[in-house]
């Protein structure tokens, strides 16, 4: 294992903060919720479908937390020095920067995961097991939005400034994307913001997979779409303010 | 390669905006020499040092550290570095970021690594290894700061104002390991505003001003180059001293007055017409003084932010 991916992935699993808000309170969100709605819920069906769909929304939480809480912390690393440091010694800046992506990447998987067995275990939501895995797959794969989407604040914002965004960010993708509560649910004029929001469409891949077809091809789009704009913005914005400059 | 000098610069220049904080500097540094870089705040050393480890892109004029491209010898492991602007990452022990600054200069494939205990040792850092970098005091991070320059055993050290968050004792073991390092053969290029810390440790003393060099020679040569004096003595407080004959200045400590001249002859003739002169006491140029007559006070102003 290259050493610089195992030393980022330890101080991020060190942070308790990033623990709690990425795969513990997702889990207890999804028993929560899924206790309050899925219970008035007439049928076994409809139960089972609202149990699912919680659950899609609750792994979507999680991983989108996780994937812009380890990214965004390159701010930090560039206002403490430590990646002016790290440019006086050997290690690649190209690596510094493929590291926080990869440590991006693997950290939303753990949100992913432990959802998805409190889905099964708990609320006792029945998928297939190739739907399980196709299920985990895109989502796993549509975090990459979230990993270059946290990259680009992080590169562009100061460290309080970022500090907060991993806070509002989460909070404003979760409430507005339909995560929190069905987009439904929301008064018209909001509707139409959520379908702008890559929170929703990432959501939405998830569903699709889980009613057991394949991902809408209008949330692939939106989602590669995404994913695209933040990684070229992200490089743009790195370009011109290079990882060890101090400030400004 | 291992004929070529350990530090080469020539014409380096470097714009922030409209300010030139290095203008066409010049400078050769063989293998094995320890060297000040002295100056005061804004000289252009701090400059100097990041644009030699390839930090910032200058204007113009062309640097090699050891032979080669500056990136690529940071990348080659042939520096270690000590910055102003330098940091350590939170939540990480002490031990596992020198472990990771260790590693990567193994595998740049340098010199070979310090063994940790002498390290350890050197860098007054015992007993830290375990310690979360951010449960550390500031002489505590500067300390573990020069860990790190020094653990891959680089053969070049550039140290930008490595005692500024030290205490005098810290300052002095500071300057002994140094002592050590040349010893085993290191170039060590250090910037300072310490002019006791260039006196005592540098074989050479590169004087800085208005992003140029000013001067360039031993401490020695530096003090007897300017060839004044300095005389002293008690007097009066609203006495004035600028007509005197041969004074270029004035410094007041309580009621004794030291005048810099360059022609003590002439300036005490002056004096004893003018009265009698108590407490007299007349001697060489100190390094202080010397470095202030070489430094062109009118340009210090416009120079401008140090990064």
């Amino acid at each position: 294992m290259n050493p610089l991916f195992g030393f980022q992935l330890r101080r991020v699993a060190r942070n308790k903060q990033f623990v709690f808000f990425t795969v513990l309170l997702p889990a207890l969100f999804t028993i929560f919720l899924t206790k309050i709605i899925g219970g008035q819920m007439p049928g076994v069906a409809e139960r089972q479908e609202v149990s699912a769909s919680i659950m899609v929304s609750m792994m979507a939480y999680g991983a989108i937390g996780a994937s812009l809480g380890a990214t965004i912390r390159i701010s930090f690393d560039r206002a403490s020095g430590w990646l002016r440091q790290l440019r006086v010694t050997p290690v690649p800046q190209t690596q510094v920067f493929a590291v926080d992506v990869a440590v991006g990447v693997l950290l939303a998987l753990p949100s992913l995961l432990v959802v998805a067995l409190v889905g099964r275990f708990v609320n006792g939501v029945q998928l297939p097991v190739g739907t399980w895995l196709a299920l985990l797959a895109v989502l796993w794969a549509g975090s990459a939005a979230f990993v270059a989407l946290g990259l680009l604040v992080g590169l562009s914002l100061d460290e309080k400034a970022a500090g907060g965004a991993i806070g509002i960010l989460g909070v404003v993708l979760a409430a507005l994307g339909g995560l929190w509560w069905p987009v439904e649910m929301l008064p018209e004029a909001m509707r139409g913001l959520a379908y702008t929001l890559p929170s929703y469409w990432y959501a939405e891949l998830g569903r699709g997979v889980a009613a057991g077809g394949w991902p809408a091809a209008g949330a692939v789009l939106a989602m590669a779409g995404f994913t695209a704009a933040f990684g070229l913005i992200a490089v743009s914005v790195a370009r011109r303010r290079p990882l060890h400059a101090v400030a400004g | 390669m291992h004929s070529a000098p350990a530090l080469e610069i020539r014409g380096l220049t470097v714009r922030y905006g409209d300010a030139v904080a290095v203008d066409d500097l010049d400078l050769t540094i063989p293998r094995g020499q320890t060297v000040a870089l002295l100056g005061p705040n804004g000289a252009g050393k701090s400059t100097t040092v990041n644009a030699v480890l390839g930090l910032l892109t200058p204007a113009a004029g062309e640097m090699r550290v050891l032979g080669r491209d500056p990136r690529a010898a940071v990348r080659a492991g042939s520096v270690g570095a000590m910055l102003q602007h330098g940091g350590l990452p939170s939540e990480a022990r002490v031990g596992e970021v020198l472990h990771l600054v260790r590693r990567s200069f193994g595998r740049a494939g340098g010199d070979g690594t310090w063994p940790l205990a002498d390290l350890v040792a050197t860098a007054g850092i015992a007993g830290l290894l375990d310690r979360p970098v951010d449960a550390l005091s500031g002489g505590q991070r500067q300390r573990v700061l020069l860990a790190l320059a020094l653990v891959g055993a680089p053969p070049l050290l550039l140290l930008d104002e490595p005692t500024s968050a030290m205490d005098v004792e810290a300052r002095r073991a500071f300057w002994t390991t140094m002592r050590g390092l040349a010893g085993r053969g290191h170039t060590v290029v250090f910037a300072t505003h310490h002019l006791d810390e260039a006196d005592a440790v540098a074989d050479r003393v590169v004087v800085v001003a208005g992003g140029r060099v000013v001067a360039d020679g031993t401490a020695a040569e530096i003090k007897a180059g300017v060839g004044g004096r300095t005389v002293s003595f008690t007097a009066a407080p609203e006495r004035r001293f600028d007509d005197v004959p041969g004074v270029t200045g004035v410094t007041w400590q309580g009621s004794t007055v030291r005048l810099a001249t360059i022609d003590a002859d002439a300036t005490l003739r002056a004096l004893l017409a003018d009265g009698g002169l108590p407490d007299l006491e007349v001697r060489g140029a100190s390094l202080e003084d010397a470095v202030l007559s070489l430094i062109p006070t009118r340009r210090q102003t416009t120079i401008g932010a140090t990064r």
